[in-house]
């Protein structure tokens, strides 16, 4: 079904990002080849130029990614009008095997982008650039997710069968069983709850405390902690939390959230998740740059940062997930 | 200027900077703009056209039969039996069974077409809320022969002023006369300017239909998830039609315009391409005072990463002004001017419709489609001609 807005504007978000990319992995193979930062000659200049268009472009490929993921979900739930079967993005999603794969491949891409900005501002902190090396080849490792990325993407798209009436017959006989609702099924609300808003506590404690005091063990809890986090709160969202949005206790629904109908508030939810979970994953990951030559000072100001930038997106979560929970246990229903 | 973090107050100052070096080179950059501006006002247009469709599509559809039965014949509709009911008795769930006469009746002496359509609306459900629907007088009984209902714009055509009396040709040009027993009232008037709702039975004489056949059958169901079932179980008692179901519809047409749209923007994608060339040419021919400005920038302190943050900022500024008035220029047009450009593409290709409004509906979905198809190429194209002169050295330039 690429005969679609959608879909069009889909693959040429993918293969602009991809172009971007691949001019940023030719800086990335002439810097790994070539690099010598004692030399001074035109070559060395030309490649300590070609930095900043490589890390602009990874830049403005970040960017793009933020916008296809949204643009990914929101064309699921256009798709899913002419799907049949398909109540939602969900439906839409698992209408072919492709769908999920990409939405989660284009997540990840989300992250390892905002990773490799983050090596990057920690890089050119230094006048040294101590980090250049490991920079360039992490951005030749993600090069490939790029094109699993927009593989996928079109497999998906072009797997997608719209239904529509055929001059023979219109009366579908294959079966419309509704695939909407369960995308996770088996956990106790109550215990979700429990573990949801115990991480968030603590989660907040050991950052606090990373904030008083920085021990390395704890650092790794807490990154490892958001990791399990992120899990437990897409699970929460989607088993607990939406049915309280959508005010019906069997639509559990990632996607449905993001829709005007509920205020968008699906959008506040996963992009206060997402960068709090990317802050505090990174905060132990960098650790290990801390031995290079003059980051130590930038890595440990990176790191406080991060915490800081986490610990607010996580106080901002807890409240925006909460009030439609709270408001019905409150008021006993919508106001 | 205490509160500000330094991080930001140093991009509020680039942005500063950008919107100066913006106004200073306010001829090329204002052109551009109006290029962009025209491209996102073209996309614009069809994408919220589609959703005005779409909608008024969805509105028209709300209260159609949820089952049409249609019989099929080498390929063709026809007249379907009403005998065709009596075998439906044994499907429980069906609400009501309607049948209905309609057709195009093509007026020589106007050229106009009319929509006539002919139903029992005493046996519809809610059919005693039609009479709402008229500004005056009352649906035709099934005992007035020789009645009808005009829509407002008919009326018009006929040129019956206060008469109430008009005739129509049957097939074999002879005349049939009516008398007009009401008239849709204004609100109506998407679905019902063109159209003239009579008895069956006269609808049948006018058409030359034989008697005990209709047009076609509408099968209300009570219950809604049981459609699907109900649908294939008609299938099965009645090999010879074609079952549609209201959704069936819905998706059709929601395709139907999608498709359409798609087709369209693929047209749009070579302008896209266009202005993207456009965009790189532009922003990749430095003239010797961009150089030497960049130089003297470089001299005073500047890194590269600072330029290419102005001109980041440069971009973005262009590429939101024209986004905005891209999209209130599609807005208005779709809105005010009825997409009055676009239309034909997108609403069939037969030249009499009745007039009428549409309503865009422009969610962020739509203006983020709008945003991807038309700021992402521009700073896609813009961004390596920007590091290209940010990465000028100093020397050469003010040399």
């Amino acid at each position: 079904m690429f005969l679609n807005s959608w879909s069009l504007g889909l693959t040429l978000a993918g293969l602009i990002i991809l172009v971007l990319g691949v001019f940023a992995c030719r800086t990335a193979i002439r810097v790994l080849r070539h690099w010598n930062p004692s030399s001074d000659t035109n070559l060395q200049i030309t490649l300590e130029n070609e930095i900043w268009l490589a890390s602009t472009l990874v830049a403005y490929g970040l960017g793009f990614q933020i916008l296809t993921l949204v643009l990914f979900v929101l064309a699921a739930d256009t798709f899913c009008q002419v799907i049949v079967g398909a109540m939602c993005a969900t439906g839409a999603l698992l209408a072919n095997n492709f769908g999920m794969p990409a939405l989660l491949v284009k997540i990840a891409g989300v992250f390892l982008y905002g990773f490799w900005i983050v090596l990057h501002k920690l890089d050119i902190s230094s006048e040294t650039y101590p980090l250049v090396k490991i920079k360039y080849i992490y951005l030749l490792l993600i090069l490939p997710l790029l094109f699993a990325d927009i593989t996928l993407q079109t497999l998906y798209i072009a797997f997608l069968s719209p239904d529509i009436i055929t001059s023979c017959c219109a009366v579908v006989f294959g079966s419309s069983a509704e695939t909407g609702r369960n995308l996770i099924v088996g956990f106790s609300q109550t215990g979700l709850l429990f573990l949801y808003y115990g991480s968030i506590i603590v989660l907040a404690a050991v950052g606090i405390i990373l904030l008083k005091r920085w021990l390395l063990p704890l650092a790794v809890v807490f990154s490892a902690g958001w990791l399990w986090f992120l899990g437990v709160a897409t699970v929460a969202i989607i088993s607990v939390f939406s049915s309280y949005i959508y005010a019906m206790p069997y639509h559990n629904c990632p996607f449905c959230i993001l829709k005007p109908e509920y205020h968008y508030i699906g959008f506040a939810l996963y992009f206060t998740l997402i960068p709090a979970a990317f802050f505090g994953l990174s905060t132990a990951l960098v650790e290990p740059f801390k031995n290079r030559v003059d980051l130590a000072g930038q890595v440990t100001k990176y790191q406080r940062t991060a915490i800081k930038i986490s610990l607010i997106f996580l106080l901002l979560l807890a409240a925006i997930s909460s009030y439609h929970y709270l408001l019905y246990k409150i008021s006993g229903g919508e106001s | 200027m205490a509160m500000i973090p330094k991080g930001l107050e140093k991009q509020l100052n680039t942005l500063d900077f950008a919107l100066s070096s913006l106004w200073r080179r306010k001829l090329k950059n204002l052109g551009i703009m109006m290029v962009f501006s025209l491209v996102i006002f073209l996309l614009g247009s069809f994408q919220m056209l589609t959703g005005a469709l779409t909608s008024s599509a969805d509105a028209v559809l709300e209260n159609t039969p949820e089952i049409t039965i249609q019989k099929m014949s080498a390929g063709r509709q026809e007249a379907i039996p009403q005998t065709y009911i009596k075998k439906l008795n044994s499907i429980y769930g069906i609400r009501a069974i309607i049948p209905r006469v309609w057709g195009y009746y093509f007026d020589e002496s106007t050229l106009a077409n009319f929509t006539v359509l002919a139903l029992d609306h005493n046996a519809m459900p809610n059919g005693s809320k039609l009479n709402l629907t008229l500004s005056d007088g009352h649906f035709p009984k099934k005992t007035e022969t020789g009645t009808a209902v005009l829509g407002g714009s008919v009326q018009d055509i006929l040129e019956l002023g206060d008469r109430r009396v008009f005739s129509l040709f049957r097939p074999d040009l002879s005349l049939k006369s009516f008398q007009v027993v009401g008239i849709f009232s204004k609100q109506t008037d998407l679905l019902t300017n063109d159209l003239i709702v009579m008895n069956v039975d006269d609808a049948r004489d006018l058409f030359a239909i034989p008697t005990s056949h209709v047009t076609d059958l509408c099968v209300y169901v009570a219950n809604p998830t049981e459609i699907e079932t109900i649908a294939k179980k008609i299938a099965g008692l009645l090999p010879d039609t074609r079952v549609l179901t209201k959704s069936q519809i819905q998706k059709t047409y929601q395709v139907v315009f999608s498709w359409r749209s798609g087709f369209a923007s693929i047209c749009l994608l070579t302008a896209l391409v266009a202005f993207a060339i456009l965009a790189w040419d532009k922003a990749s021919g430095l003239s010797p005072e961009e150089k030497r400005e960049i130089g003297i920038l470089k001299i005073l302190g500047w890194e590269t990463g600072d330029i290419l943050a102005v001109r980041f900022w440069e971009s973005t500024l262009v590429s939101a002004l024209a986004f905005i008035i891209g999209c209130t220029a599609a807005y208005i047009h779709v809105a005010f001017f009825d997409a009055s450009l676009l239309k034909p593409v997108m609403v069939g290709w037969s030249v009499i419709h009745p007039p009428f409004k549409l309503l865009p509906t422009v969610t962020l979905a739509d203006l983020l489609l709008i945003f991807t198809f038309s700021v992402l190429p521009y700073l896609g194209a813009t961004v390596i001609p920007a590091w290209r002169c940010s990465t000028v050295p100093p020397d050469s330039a003010i040399r």
